[in-house]
């Protein structure tokens, strides 16, 4: 079984973190590279600063977990879509903007891959996890509407990483498919 | 019976509400509000509650496991600006 995770940043190097145990291959998908101040909120290390992240969680995998994985340090674009994802079991989408997720979702729908979304909002109250067939990504009210970019409101992401990993295993394991909003208080699916 | 869940500034409640036929996306907001102001939603109680304070909320409509209705209204969760 392959699951790809599109865009390890807060969101998708911890859900990926909390997936290690999956008999599964595990495949990073990310063009971006480490920032220092990445290292507050996302699952890297200071030796990994100016890596690809992509990269760098493989190279964690392996050398923290034991674990061997697959990277792949690419932007997600129309042209290489198919050759990133096409071998998927399951897409996992961790992105942090509304035309790379759009992009994929058009993937999954078109390919009939299996496609969980993961997203929080920017005022950092509260997070999504939502399967393919219930996404439609929120028009913003104003243009370039903050998102969590920084790595603020850590408790908060890392509850939603739980909850998207949580919904990757029980996919894995039983088929089913969950989606669920989370706050600090709440996790309700 | 429906389910009618409110996430408003970090809180999130359930409170089932009983609705006739299919309820318009701006009703369930105004419905919001008055149960928000009136302290009929567990554990969110804002008397002071702006009347728009949902104008650009999301309303999400899923059916459960044994097709009861679930219903939520939150906040827009923006995907980036790229």
């Amino acid at each position: 079984m392959r699951i790809v995770f599109c865009g390890v940043g807060a969101i998708g190097s911890t859900a990926a973190v909390l997936c290690r145990n999956l008999e599964a291959t595990l495949v990073f998908v990310d063009f971006d590279r480490v920032e220092s101040k990445n290292l507050l909120a996302q699952a890297y290390v200071k030796p990994s600063v100016g890596k690809n992240k992509a990269e760098a969680l493989k190279l964690q995998f392996l050398n923290l977990h034991g674990v061997k994985t697959e990277a792949h340090g690419v932007r997600i674009t129309r042209d290489n879509v198919e050759a990133l994802c096409g071998g998927a079991d399951l897409l996992v989408d961790c992105m942090d903007n509304r035309d790379s997720r759009l992009l994929l979702s058009d993937f999954a729908r078109r390919a009939g891959k299996p496609l969980v979304h993961g997203a929080v909002s920017g005022d950092g109250t509260f997070g999504l996890v939502r399967w393919d067939e219930h996404f439609v990504p929120d028009a913003e009210d104003t243009p370039g509407q903050a998102t969590c970019e920084g790595g603020a409101h850590l408790p908060l992401l890392g509850l939603l990483a739980a909850t998207l990993a949580r919904t990757v295993q029980d996919f894995m394991k039983h088929g089913t498919r969950r989606d669920s909003i989370v706050n600090l208080s709440t996790v309700m699916s | 019976m429906a389910t009618l869940n409110i996430t408003y500034d970090g809180m999130s409640a359930d409170v089932p509400v009983e609705f006739d036929g299919h309820v318009a996306d701006a009703d369930i907001r105004r419905i919001a509000t008055e149960l928000v102001r009136s302290g009929g939603v567990p554990g969110l109680h804002l008397s002071q509650l702006h009347h728009e304070a949902f104008a650009h909320f999301v309303v999400d409509r899923f059916r459960g496991a044994r097709g009861e209705e679930r219903i939520y209204l939150r906040p827009k969760v923006p995907f980036g600006a790229r």
